[in-house]
């Protein structure tokens, strides 16, 4: 991870701790947030798009899950996908 | 048997008009009143349009909710010709709210964000659903019961199933009941937020993908046969049998299988005493989510089949989804159907979509875009709400063959407790702490006495992280209050029991602390970012509904709020339940929640400067019938004996005249067959404001030779929570749990502003 991923990531987790409630201890940038280790759901995920465009200017919606997979994957997409 | 329960007055204002006929009019004709939105700033949202009533404008210094709700209240008790003044005791109000006071909630955050000295304790007072059937009692003179419903999207037809109940149990002789939502951001907000409005007129069980929001009061006037007879009223038709389930599933999705709605739908048949095939007509909730849509009509089809012998449709795809008010807006068009014998139409389906529709069901009637006359004699209407509460009634011709299910008349014993305070989170330790003479936590800065639950109450009664992260400080006592409760008791919910256990829960302010962070959120950075994660947490029965999911309990389940007597409601009410349901056990819950955001509204309100310091908790009394007690061998503590209310017509925020404490007490001495002599303990309801201290001294002149405890010097004024921890308290005395229980009866009593008293008679088991 660069260190503008870097950045993109922590601001990711900050919402991920302020808007889902999440422990901060626990989200690491590989941590599979819709798996067993955190167990977000759809509800979850509005607010991940939501945060990220407000965040970013990016927008999420409809985009493949995949990319919703990790901190890693979330902040790659977004990266890519700045300034578009 | 006194059960014959009719309408004998309607007041409807929504989308489509001012008045019960003319709204009936327009819904018979298809007209669509689900336009642009005027009073939501919605320009950065993906979905612009609501059925609006903007023809109403909300009265100088009124809350939308309460201003709505009394304009269809005249209307239902002038069409009733029913003098409130006669006897006042004997008329009840009932009202269902969602969102409540909205409208000053964001007036009030608006105000405080741009300066909080400048937000107004006047506003405070309108945010919460307590004030509205308040409001209505002080305008007609109501003295009986006064209670809101607070069920979200179910709540207007658990208010008339509530009112017929109460008339039934001989407690009231009418009831104002129906329910009021206004458009507000914050419901506007939170559904777009969760993707579920739709951008186009929405159509149900078709093309929809969300609901339209609407706003409006319904408002029937709910009465016994026999007293609307002996006055020579109208009568419109009959309210037979309702039905009360819990989804456990998911706190804003129904359950796909739709299980808990066909549970609903059922039970109102069973306790009407008809069958499936003597309905004629259904309204449906119908949103037009596609998540509701699909289990409803699974449900549907699984209840009622395919041949079309029954009509159903949706009123909401002209009037909009008017959430808590939708159950009472349907219930005027539905009274209206059977008196008119005309079902009104689901509108907006294209000869497209009706083909569609057949694939789907078959030759199922969904009366498509205009009404149908057709034989009205037997209607069903449900609704369904987050939470996974589901609700349903039947109304009926006058005379119509029935079968109503007879109340039990077994005995109510208290067989457990859940205890979440700030003497200890669980019942044990609660009581070592009492007996001890602890002192309770207190907040540092502000003095208010706080109750705490952390990661060791969830791993003890097995509520995971990714469960327990999502709620509130309301929500997460009452998870552990109710779990705890349940393993006090000794009950492992199964498939066997899941339905016959039950949940009554009283708050007075709700979810107040995540009301306002939500709201906040809107006003910082617009209506289009509303939080989907915080949302769900908005209404006030996500507590309980979190907690239905966390144990599994699938059987009654609504809200009640009505101040700070709340719990004590709650306990009554669920022994109520028990007499009249296929409930076994119920859970009742007295929950509220403290926080700097619940300090600054009591502040505001001007409650801590009259005496009253805040606390909070979560407090579960185990309700449960004999023969179930009997059948598993359980402990039980009390019995619950009778239990008495009255109000005082009163401005909102104060406590009202003493003599009806003293009357709440009289009917429930009278009701348990005891006199005050026979009183060993009194359980009081001051908090240190002066008006209720006085009030108390005055009502109790009687039971000088009774022992006076108090859990508010405990703890503080938990509100609703204390009042139920009143009970449990009192209940743990006579079973000699906590030292120095005097005598056989127990007197526990509640008071909220607005002017409701409540009195409740324990005896040792």
């Amino acid at each position: 991870m660069d260190a503008k991923q870097r950045e993109i990531a922590d601001k990711i987790k900050k919402i991920l701790v302020e808007d889902l409630r999440l422990p901060e201890e626990d989200l690491t940038d590989d941590a599979k947030l819709f798996g067993d280790d955190i167990g977000l759901d759809s509800v979850d995920s509005l607010e991940i798009i939501a945060g990220i465009d407000q965040e970013f200017g990016v927008s999420m919606m409809g985009v493949d899950r995949e990319h919703f997979q990790t901190i890693e994957t979330l902040s790659k997409y977004v990266m890519d996908n700045l300034d578009k | 048997m006194n059960d014959r329960v009719v309408i004998t007055g309607l007041g409807l204002t929504c989308a489509i008009g001012g008045s019960a006929d003319e709204c009936f009019n327009n819904a018979i004709a298809g007209k669509v009143g689900i336009k642009e939105v005027k009073s939501v700033e919605h320009s950065a949202c993906y979905a612009h349009i609501g059925g609006e009533y903007n023809e109403f404008v909300t009265p100088e210094g009124e809350d939308r909710a309460s201003a709505l709700c009394i304009k269809a209240a005249t209307e239902a008790v002038t069409d009733s010709g029913l003098d409130v003044s006669a006897d006042p005791s004997r008329v009840s109000v009932v009202i269902g709210s969602c969102v409540g006071g909205a409208v000053s909630i964001e007036k009030f955050y608006r105000d405080y964000v741009a300066d909080p000295g400048k937000a107004s304790g006047e506003d405070v007072l309108k945010m919460p659903i307590s004030a509205i059937a308040n409001n209505v009692a002080l305008k007609f003179g109501a003295q009986g019961a006064v209670d809101n419903v607070a069920n979200a999207c179910a709540a207007g037809t658990m208010s008339i199933a509530i009112a017929a109940d109460l008339i039934r149990s001989g407690k009231a002789d009418a009831v104002i009941a129906g329910g009021s939502d206004p458009m507000s951001s914050l419901a506007f907000s939170g559904f777009h937020a969760l993707h579920a409005l739709d951008s186009e007129p929405c159509r149900p069980f078709n093309k929809s993908k969300g609901i339209a929001l609407g706003e409006g009061a319904g408002i029937l006037i709910v009465e016994s046969y026999e007293h609307a007879k002996a006055r020579g009223a109208k009568i419109y038709c009959e309210v037979l049998g309702s039905g009360v389930s819990s989804d456990a599933h998911h706190i804003t999705a129904p359950a796909p299988d739709g299980e808990g709605m066909q549970s609903a739908m059922e039970r109102s048949l069973a306790n009407s005493g008809i069958k499936a095939s003597d309905v004629d007509y259904i309204n449906a909730h119908g949103t037009g989510t596609p998540l509701n849509d699909t289990s409803e009509l699974g449900a549907m089809l699984r209840v009622f089949g395919q041949d079309g012998k029954v009509s159903c449709s949706t009123t909401k795809s002209m009037v909009g989804h008017c959430l808590g008010a939708a159950g009472s807006v349907e219930a005027v068009m539905c009274v209206k159907a059977i008196e008119r014998g005309i079902v009104p139409p689901t509108v907006g389906y294209t000869e497209e979509d009706k083909a569609a529709m057949r694939e789907k069901a078959g030759d199922f009637d969904f009366v498509p875009n205009t009404g149908k006359q057709r034989k009205v004699d037997y209607v069903q209407s449900n609704n369904y709400a987050f939470g996974g509460n589901n609700a349903s009634i039947i109304y009926a011709k006058e005379g119509v063959e029935r079968s109503l299910a007879q109340p039990n008349k077994e005995r109510i014993f208290i067989t457990g407790f859940g205890i979440v305070s700030p003497l200890g989170n669980t019942e044990e330790e609660y009581a070592a702490n009492v007996n001890a003479g602890a002192a309770a936590k207190r907040c540092e800065n502000c003095g208010d006495y706080i109750s705490a639950v952390g990661k060791e109450d969830f791993d003890a009664v097995g509520i995971k992280l990714n469960f327990y992260r999502k709620l509130d400080k309301l929500s997460q006592m009452t998870c552990v209050s109710g779990k705890r409760a349940l393993a006090n008791a000794g009950i492992t919910v199964s498939d066997e029991n899941s339905r016959k256990i039950g949940i009554v829960a009283g708050t007075s302010d709700g979810p107040q602390t995540d009301i306002a962070n939500f709201q906040k959120g809107i006003i910082a950075s617009g209506t289009q970012a509303g939080s989907a994660f915080l949302f769900p947490n908005t209404v006030y029965n996500a507590a309980p509904g979190y907690f239905s999911i966390a144990a599994g309990v699938k059987g009654y389940n609504v809200t009640l709020s009505n101040g700070a007597a709340s719990g004590i409601a709650a306990v009554a009410f669920a022994t109520r339940v028990l007499h009249t349901t296929q409930n076994d056990v119920i859970l009742a819950i007295g929950a509220d929640e403290d926080s700097e955001t619940v300090h600054m509204l009591y502040e505001k309100a001007g409650a801590i400067a009259a005496g009253m310091t805040p606390g909070d908790g979560a407090v579960t009394v185990v309700l449960e019938r004999e023969s179930s007690a009997n059948a598993r061998g359980a402990k039980k503590y009390a019995e619950v004996l009778g239990s008495g209310f009255a109000h005082c017509p009163t401005e909102f925020g104060k406590y009202g005249c003493a003599g009806k404490l003293k009357e709440a007490i009289g009917l429930a001495l009278r009701e348990s067959g005891v006199s005050a002599g026979d009183i060993g303990m009194v359980m009081t309801c001051t908090n240190g404001v002066n008006s209720l201290e006085e009030a108390e001294k005055d009502a109790l002149a009687d039971f000088a030779g009774a022992k006076k405890v108090s859990v508010k010097a405990l703890c503080g004024e938990g509100r609703a929570a204390s009042s139920a921890l009143s009970v449990a308290h009192a209940a743990m005395m006579l079973g000699g749990v906590i030292d120095g229980g005097e005598g056989e009866y127990a007197l526990v009593l509640g008071a909220s502003v607005g002017g409701s008293y409540n009195a409740l008679v324990l005896r040792k088991a």
